[in-house]
């Protein structure tokens, strides 16, 4: 599965975005077919529930559709803007569904196409991809359930210190470790 | 606060979990193009990207594709949901029979389980027309057929199990000549679902026939149909 994914995401996605851009309808088509099976899996592993799901993946690719042509089609990544895009439809869900108190953070920034600039020369874009859930795995639990809270849940680290009855500061190292650790794991593996 | 400083900051930007004022901090780093700040986001916006594109799970249903593009272009959405596509009650008993046949389609050869999605989404498609037979008939069977363009496809009860030797085969009658619409047998609850994938497409002109035959098949019919359903 993960080559599958590896060699949907090897595509030449320069053409793809010129063409969202154009609002060429067989670009979504195209996108969603290199993409859509990703966000999907994401999306439920957050909502964890499968009607769901569906309705935020449409809004995941119906948002890129309708704000590609704030894209630099020369340098933006597409596949990290949505999966971005993605995965803050599901924090938004989470947090409108009440399961804890909203957050003050603004999740549309982290989600601005310029941020996404010159991605596609980070140089372990791929591998990063092939080692994640090896490098995950090493973390310490901890390290792991901090991460996982923050990406899973879109948790502050104010919140996962409440959640895990730890000091801030203690979160905070936790997760700087953790970087570390997956970038070691990586350089590692690669 | 220096780069030094921020940079445990850069996964939980990334991740969009990074709070006040350590985010102020480093969006104006990042709005003075600071270099190493943003070499640092990129890293991690990566790993931010790669912890997404590893999560394991199923696949979306087939559905949710045409379902994107047709809001995307402005025609009507199509919902997995068929109350609220529109859908008759009866097609919506149809689609949960196909679905409960899909959903043991486990054990099935994978021709079997994709005819059966195959099925399904010809109930969803926006073209897909639909007629009742044997409604009101004092002997059943009774069921109903799905048709557009590239298939058709019977839901049929009340159908009883042909014989030792004999089957089950479909007809599409155009200008009074019967075609080959392909062979099906019903299950022990007389239960039977066939999808016929024509290769002119049906009009509204056509009639859908079943008559019993010879295993195997015949190429004219030789009984009385047990279903008629003009299209």
């Amino acid at each position: 599965m993960l080559l599958l994914i590896l060699a949907a995401l090897a595509k030449d996605e320069s053409g793809l975005l010129v063409r969202l851009r154009r609002r060429d309808p067989q670009a979504l088509a195209d996108l969603y077919d290199s993409y859509g099976a990703i966000v999907f899996r994401l999306i439920l592993r957050m909502v964890r529930d499968t009607g769901t799901a569906e309705d935020l993946v449409q809004e995941t690719f119906l948002r890129v559709w309708n704000r590609a042509a704030g894209f630099d089609a020369e340098r933006g990544a597409v596949g990290p803007w949505l999966l971005a895009v993605a995965r803050n439809r599901a924090i938004d869900h989470l947090r409108y569904r009440g399961r804890r108190p909203e957050s003050n953070i603004d999740l549309n920034e982290t989600e601005h196409p310029a941020l996404f600039a010159d991605l596609r020369t980070q140089p372990h874009y791929f591998e990063l991809t092939r080692h994640v859930s090896r490098a995950l795995a090493q973390l310490a639990p901890p390290q792991r359930e901090a991460i996982e809270l923050a990406y899973f849940e879109g948790m502050s680290q104010t919140e996962i210190a409440a959640r895990l009855d730890q000091p801030l500061g203690t979160v905070k190292t936790w997760m700087r470790r953790a970087l570390q650790q997956m970038r070691e794991a990586l350089g590692g593996a690669a | 606060m220096t780069c030094d400083e921020l940079r445990p900051d850069y996964l939980p930007f990334a991740l969009g979990v990074l709070e006040e004022p350590e985010r102020s901090e480093l969006r104006s780093h990042l709005d003075r193009g600071c270099e190493t700040c943003a070499a640092g986001l990129r890293e991690a916006l990566a790993w931010e990207f790669a912890m997404g594109a590893a999560v394991e799970g199923p696949e979306p249903p087939r559905e949710l594709r045409s379902r994107i593009l047709a809001v995307a272009q402005g025609r009507p959405e199509r919902r997995w949901n068929w109350f609220a596509a529109g859908l008759s009650a009866a097609a919506v008993a149809a689609a949960a029979v196909i679905l409960i046949v899909y959903q043991a389609a486990g054990s099935r050869s994978g021709a079997e389980a994709a005819a059966l999605r195959e099925a399904l989404d010809l109930i969803q498609a926006p073209e897909t027309r639909e007629v009742t037979f044997g409604q009101g008939q004092p002997t059943p069977p009774r069921g109903r057929v799905f048709f557009r363009p590239s298939g058709v496809l019977l839901i049929a009860s009340h159908l009883p199990p042909p014989p030792t030797g004999k089957t089950y085969e479909m007809w599409i009658i155009r200008g009074g000549k019967p075609a080959p619409a392909g062979l099906f047998r019903s299950d022990a609850q007389g239960d039977a679902i066939h999808l016929y994938r024509p290769v002119t497409p049906p009009t509204e002109n056509d009639t859908v026939a079943v008559t019993m035959e010879a295993a195997g098949g015949v190429t004219a019919p030789t009984s009385t149909p047990v279903i008629v359903a003009p299209l």
